[in-house]
């Protein structure tokens, strides 16, 4: 499995000896490999039938810390698995205990109660709740929210940092009354709610921004919990917010993050209950975990897209030669991947969720001819496009889980056996693979991806797709992307939405303009004590997803 | 003696120096800068957002500015703010340092509890069973990776005992129990790798000395074995191992952070090392330093504790 450039680095080597070591002492002789069968896990966790109770400490040992908890300067996940929680944002996606199911995105008022479009779709009017009050900490001691404050916190983000993109896009604002704010854009979004429940889209108070000059020390906001302690590398420590608007919630007292940089030991945490619930990636890794606590809930989770594929320089040659790039996708077995990599528990791959166009899961066939594995054909595909002896590239990428170093070692595999393509690879750390790749000047081609936060479907299309989006990584220059990109930001109908959407996919996967690579579905596993805390499509309630959280409680 | 430490305090300002001139290099010499890391897995920032960001964080300067400007900084001992968290490093080295001075010591301590006494039985009943015992142990001392080795404890201590060292660090004077738990297992990981080198050195040397002319008299004098050992051969062959302990020290304060990172504990490993991936130069680079001062001061104190130890040694 190891390729010509791989090599084992220590961490590789914690991960080996850690499964083995926990497989061998837990498993003993008898254990088999885990059945590459479907999961036999439920994909949603139904919310409890019994009346909520109130009180608890509800722990979890986190791999992220975060970078900044100012949210203009930073999108990591290690800012977002809190700062849902201890502030708001204007609209937001069901929660566990109201959802239908993992795919059920139907939008919800969260300081807003209610919003309209213009016919145009160029001014949107949203009503803000009455009686909201900001966290009972100075400067802000509990006054009320007023529809200036989400104008002053949406102004800041357009002004500078990480979602000045996204808050560019309006226009104007206006506050008619205390409870009104009127957001002009300057161009038609049908979708433009869906930008504002993205999970970074959080409310930040004016005062605590103007008093410090930044939020890299207090984060005060009108959320579930009080951000009562941040330190770095050791804990986050959220406290019930007793004056929460949303009376009677949160359930939990305080809920407490900790800082565990080590997979073994975020397991051993989960194992002797420090942590009430964890995120494992395999169905060998859950069987694992049952071993030791089997009255553990598990939900399978199901993506609803990947984020992670190969990027081609395909601005340059050989890449823009969509034959070249139709023989590349041809010639890599992804369900061999899904088999074994991801224990039969993954996705074959695509970038756009499947629930804005389909309503089942696509199947390899959905593809189309060009994401078939036919390396007969994907061999005279390439002879036609002149290089009929293969060529040599290279590929960069960071290793973002360890099945991803696999993933990328098949590939090359594959390349070199079917086409004679030589890759050569280079493994980075984070920071120089991410300046590399988002610079977008790379030659070859490049383990890309698109930002795991984006639950709506702006997002997944015009942000990342559209040749002037700055977060077009991928290097798409498509005019018919172009437009039905922004065809689709005009149209307000849900049915037409999905047949421009799938318009678009067909269009992706016919041009093979971002080759989407298997991703694993993973599982969330909670102590049996945790009711309501099911994660919904693109929101583990680990991650990005932690808003839900105020709804979960604990019965013990 | 004074005229030896002055000197030697006096050679360490060019190693000083050129420490830092290296480490100041090498972190420029890497792609990518704190920006980059700060923008998480975004996209969303245009050239114009970029470049004052860029500026507001200092990075736009030239290098010789930005090197002077920390030398000045490290001199008048204020080392600035981290660029990527705006936290004051000295803040952040009073919360780390602790925590791996800590680890070190009780590491230290627990090493040589295990390594001179099983050195000395090892040397002075060679080739016997005990002497095997531990050979075997020490070599497997020097053969288990720490991170394996605290991977296993960990894992392990889950599945038998259903009990780890608590998560989320307290300091000892918060709670000392706690602290304590918190300590003992990460410690005695690292201690166990240390005596194994300390207990080798340990045996070679006691064996070597109690072959020494002054020890035959001891015992032809009619001495007690436990009074030649210990009083006699034990201070003599401790030389070399104080030697290999003050190098242990330095290592273990640049060198925990696997262990760190293991047991969740908020050390300078673990500070320097995420310094690095985030490109926090100031941080790494005064990680460094103090590292490098530290190892200056360690090394002194050695060579000073060497004329305790022997009373022959004298330095001038």
């Amino acid at each position: 499995m190891l390729g010509p450039h791989a090599r084992l680095n220590r961490r590789d080597f914690v991960r080996l000896s850690a499964a083995g070591v926990s497989a061998a002492a837990v498993l003993g002789p008898r254990h088999r490999r885990a059945s590459a069968a479907a999961s036999p896990y439920p994909d949603w966790l139904p919310a409890s039938s019994k009346s909520p109770k109130r009180g608890g400490v509800m722990t979890r040992a986190s791999a992220w810390d975060p970078p900044v908890i100012d949210p203009r300067l930073t999108q990591s996940v290690g800012t977002f698995q809190f700062a849902g929680l201890t502030s708001n944002r204007l609209v937001r996606y069901p929660f566990s205990d109201e959802a239908s199911g993992p795919a059920d995105l139907t939008l919800k008022g969260d300081l807003a109660e209610s919003w309209q479009a213009s016919s145009d779709f160029r001014v949107w009017t949203f009503k803000i709740r009455q009686g909201v009050k900001w966290q009972n900490l100075p400067p802000l001691n509990g006054r009320e929210l007023t529809a200036a404050d989400i104008k002053y916190c949406y102004e800041q983000y357009a002004k500078e940092g990480f979602q000045a993109f996204t808050f560019q896009e309006i226009e104007g604002m206006e506050t008619p009354d205390k409870y009104t704010l009127r957001v002009h854009l300057k161009t038609p979004n049908t979708l433009f709610p869906q930008n504002l429940a993205e999970p970074i889209a959080i409310i930040f108070s004016r005062e605590v921004l103007e008093e410090d000059g930044d939020l890299k020390k207090r984060l005060i906001g009108t959320g579930p919990y009080i951000l009562k302690e941040h330190t770095r590398k050791v804990r986050i420590v959220l406290q019930r917010n007793p004056d929460y608007w949303d009376k009677g919630r949160p359930y939990v007292d305080e809920y407490v993050i900790l800082s565990t940089p080590d997979a073994a030991t975020r397991l051993a945490a989960f194992r002797t209950g420090q942590a009430d619930f964890i995120w494992v990636a395999s169905p060998s890794e859950v069987e694992v975990v049952r071993k030791t606590n089997p009255q553990t809930l598990v939900q399978s989770y199901h993506n609803t897209l990947a984020p992670f594929g190969l990027a081609l320089a395909q601005d340059k040659p050989p890449f823009n030669d969509v034959r070249v790039r139709r023989a590349i996708s041809m010639s890599i077995d992804r369900q061999k991947m899904v088999d074994t990599v991801f224990e039969g528990h993954g996705i074959l791959g695509w970038g756009v969720p499947y629930i804005y166009y389909q309503d089942s899961q696509p199947t390899a066939k959905d593809f189309g001819p060009w994401w078939q594995y036919k390396p007969a054909e994907a061999k005279k595909l390439l002879t036609e496009a002149g290089h009929p002896n293969g060529f040599s590239t290279t590929l960069f990428y960071y290793e973002y889980f360890p099945q991803m170093t696999s993933e990328v070692q098949l590939v090359q595999q594959e390349l070199k056996k079917n086409l004679n393509i030589d890759i050569k690879i280079t493994k980075l750390d984070y920071t120089t693979y991410y300046g590399r790749y988002v610079e977008s000047k790379w030659d070859g081609m490049s383990w890309g991806f698109q930002s795991g936060h984006a639950i709506g479907l702006d997002e997944r299309t015009y942000m990342y797709m559209h040749s002037k989006s700055t977060k077009n990584f991928f290097r798409v220059n498509d005019p018919i992307i172009d437009e039905l990109t922004s065809k689709l930001r005009r149209t307000p109908e849900r049915a037409e939405q999905r047949a421009i959407t799938k318009k678009i996919v067909d269009r992706e996967f016919d041009q093979v303009l971002r080759m989407w690579m298997p991703y694993d579905n993973g599982f969330l596993v909670f102590q049996p004590h945790m009711r309501n805390v099911s994660a919904g499509a693109l929101r583990r309630t680990d991650g990005y997803g932690s808003p839900a959280l105020a709804r979960a409680w604990m019965e013990k | 003696m004074q005229k030896y430490v002055v000197r030697r305090l006096l050679l360490a300002i060019p190693v000083l120096l050129l420490s830092s001139l290296i480490v100041f290099a090498l972190m420029r010499v890497m792609p990518g800068d704190a920006l980059t890391a700060l923008m998480g897995e975004s996209g969303n920032v245009g050239e114009r957002e970029l470049a004052k960001l860029r500026k507001d964080l200092g990075l736009d300067r030239p290098y010789y500015q930005q090197y002077a400007l920390w030398l000045w900084q490290m001199a008048s001992l204020s080392p600035g703010d981290s660029i990527f968290t705006n936290e004051p490093i000295a803040v952040s080295l009073k919360k780390a340092i602790p925590v791996t001075l800590e680890l070190a010591a009780l590491a230290m301590v627990i090493g040589i509890v295990i390594a001179v006494p099983v050195g000395v039985i090892s040397a002075t009943r060679q080739d016997s069973a005990s002497d095997y015992v531990g050979r075997v142990v020490a070599v497997s001392g020097l053969s288990f990776p720490e991170f394996w080795l605290g991977t296993l404890v960990i894992t392990f201590a889950a599945i038998w005992f259903h009990w780890i060292p608590p998560i989320g660090y307290v300091s000892f004077w918060e709670s000392p129990w706690r602290n304590l738990q918190q300590f003992l297992i990460p410690a005695a990981v690292l201690g166990f790798r240390l005596s194994a080198a300390t207990m080798r050195m340990t045996r070679s040397t006691v064996l070597e000395v109690l072959r020494e002319d002054y020890v035959r008299t001891a015992w032809a004098k009619g001495l007690e074995g436990r009074i030649v050992v210990y009083k006699h051969a034990l201070k003599n062959a401790l030389i070399p191992v104080v030697t290999i302990v003050g190098g242990q020290l330095g290592v273990l304060l640049a060198g925990t952070v696997v262990v760190e990172t293991i047991f969740a504990l908020p050390g300078m490993g673990r500070l320097t090392v995420e310094a690095i991936l985030y490109r926090d130069y100031p941080v790494v680079q005064t990680n460094v330093m103090l590292v490098a001062a530290t190892l200056v001061t360690l090394n002194l104190i050695v060579d000073l504790t060497y004329a305790w130890l022997d009373p022959r040694i004298r330095y001038s």
